[in-house]
């Protein structure tokens, strides 16, 4: 779109440099007249802004202010001609205000893009990377710890079981002596001497 | 003196006349127009131009051609020309010339007024000056602070100070549209000319008044049509008139009325001279343009000057016919340099 805004560009001031050429010749040198009559700018631009994805751009719009101080040249000679060329070089002017919008939004949101691909490179290549490692640190020490946890449970066990066989031994040898009474077995179908009737 | 144009011409003019004549016959032909036409570049050009009797105008000229050099160097040597012949002239043939020069003159005052009362530099204005108005006061006009100052101190001593009076009643320079102004002033000229001419009488008056009528006639065309969509009143319009054309008075009053194109071209039907022309113009882009119509008149009738011997109207017809030759090669040397080459024939050819 910008490359042919720029193309027509060329082709409209081509054209008024024409017309240029062609008032000169039938109105003889008027240029000198123009810049000394210059005081106050007709047609002025406006900077409005846009939002686009999110990015603001400056959008220029032109608008016309007083009148035209210039009527009267060529009023002897070339009117047409010098009409025909105020007509073009406004055209002209036009098309440059809007192209001026177009490279300007053309040159910030590359600047947006530009921001957003680093970015998106850093988050790629640095953020995640980083993230990822931590993850895998962590996991790597839950699982030592798991295996630590283990371990120590097993090695309760065996503790346990050497305990359990050593207070059975010491059990048993003192019940070989007869210092342990068994307590009574409720459960234990005995007679009892004190209940007469059965 | 009446009827004895030939037996006392020569005596004061003769030469200048031989040599006018003389200068005549180097203007461009068809085939030299059609050689320049096809170059390629503005060395091309050149080197085309060096064959003709322009000659080595621009041999001493380094660095790369533009257009405005080629327009300046031609003015230079148009003028070189003229100040030959002003200065070898004797009256009444010095008035007629001071008479051509004051158009120039007008334009440069203008200039020079207009940047007076914005203070510029002056040396700038000079340099933009045409050489062949020039005057001795021009380098006074920056002592000057207002437009009245200036006329008073400095215009007075021209020849151009009878047309000032005719346009200024009490002192409204200042207010006066520039343009306004210069019409104005071109009006008072034109007819102050017209009245010289007839006064002189015999062939002159014969030659050079259609050839003035013409112009007077053409700028009120040309006003009137320029005029339609601006803020110029119709009696604003009718007082930039010159009065010693065919059209005056009742053309003049119908011109002053007329609010578009066609009403203008009603006018001109009723006058046989200019119904061909108006009728030749196509609208807008076809056909040819109402300026350029009017110039192929004008150059028409400046050759035709010199059919006839003993008068002063070769010498206005000559430089009328140089500058059309000015604006042709200009032109073609544009086309060349912007390649723009469709338009590059619509140049006036002269002979």
């Amino acid at each position: 779109m910008l490359f042919q805004t720029k193309m027509l560009m060329g082709e409209v001031m081509r054209e008024a440099a024409f017309s240029l050429a062609e008032a000169k010749f039938t109105a003889g040198d008027f240029s000198t007249t123009v810049i000394q009559n210059v005081n106050k700018a007709q047609v002025k631009i406006r900077a409005k802004k846009d939002n686009v994805a999110g990015v603001t751009l400056p959008v220029f719009e032109h608008y016309h202010e007083g009148t035209d101080s210039y009527e009267l040249t060529g009023l002897a000679r070339g009117g047409e001609q010098l009409a025909k060329l105020k007509r073009n070089y406004a055209k002209a002017v036009e098309l440059l205000v809007e192209l001026a919008s177009l490279q300007t939004s053309f040159v910030t949101l590359d600047e947006a893009i530009k921001i957003t691909n680093r970015r998106v490179n850093a988050i790629e290549h640095v953020i995640i990377p980083r993230i990822e490692r931590t993850l895998a640190y962590i996991i790597t020490e839950l699982d030592e710890r798991e295996r630590e946890e283990f371990y120590r449970l097993k090695k309760i066990q065996e503790k346990k079981k050497i305990l359990k066989e050593k207070s059975e031994k010491d059990l048993q040898q003192r019940r070989a002596a007869g210092e342990v009474i068994e307590p009574a077995n409720l459960l234990a179908e005995e007679k009892d001497e004190d209940l007469l009737f059965e | 003196m009446p009827e004895s144009a030939e037996l006392y011409f020569n005596v004061d003019h003769g030469y200048l006349e031989g040599l006018v004549r003389g200068c005549k016959a180097s203007l461009l032909t068809q085939q030299d127009y059609i050689n320049l036409v096809q170059c390629e570049n503005l060395e091309d050009l050149k080197i085309h131009l060096q064959t003709t009797d322009y000659g080595n105008f621009l041999a001493d000229q380094t660095g790369p051609l533009t257009v405005s050099i080629i327009d300046t160097k031609m003015r230079k040597k148009l003028c070189r020309e003229f100040e030959y012949f002003r200065n070898h002239s004797l009256e009444p043939l010095s008035t007629f010339f001071t008479y051509m020069t004051c158009s120039y003159m007008i334009d440069n005052v203008i200039l020079l007024m207009n940047g007076a009362l914005q203070k510029k530099p002056v040396k700038d204005i000079l340099a933009k000056c045409h050489p062949l108005g020039s005057f001795m006061e021009m380098e006074a006009v920056n002592i000057a602070e207002t437009a009245s100052d200036l006329f008073n101190a400095v215009l007075v001593e021209t020849p151009l100070a009878p047309f000032f009076q005719d346009c200024m009643s009490e002192n409204t320079l200042d207010e006066l549209n520039i343009e306004l102004l210069r019409n104005k002033l071109y009006k008072s000229y034109l007819e102050a000319f017209y009245k010289f001419c007839k006064n002189h009488g015999d062939v002159t008056a014969e030659v050079m008044c259609p050839i003035l009528e013409f112009e007077a006639d053409r700028r009120a065309f040309i006003i009137t049509l320029n005029s339609f969509g601006t803020e110029l009143t119709k009696d604003d319009r009718q007082s930039l008139y010159p009065t010693c054309g065919k059209l005056y008075p009742e053309g003049l009053c119908l011109l002053a009325q007329a609010e578009d194109f066609e009403q203008v071209k009603r006018v001109a039907d009723h006058y046989a001279v200019y119904k061909p022309l108006l009728d030749a113009v196509g609208n807008n882009n076809e056909g040819k343009a109402l300026e350029d119509v009017f110039f192929e008149r004008e150059v028409q009738m400046n050759v035709l000057a010199f059919n006839r011997q003993f008068h002063y109207g070769v010498f206005y017809a000559y430089i009328k016919l140089r500058e059309q030759e000015m604006r042709n090669i200009v032109w073609i040397a544009e086309c060349i340099s912007q390649r723009h080459r469709t338009k590059i024939n619509s140049y006036i050819p002269i002979l």
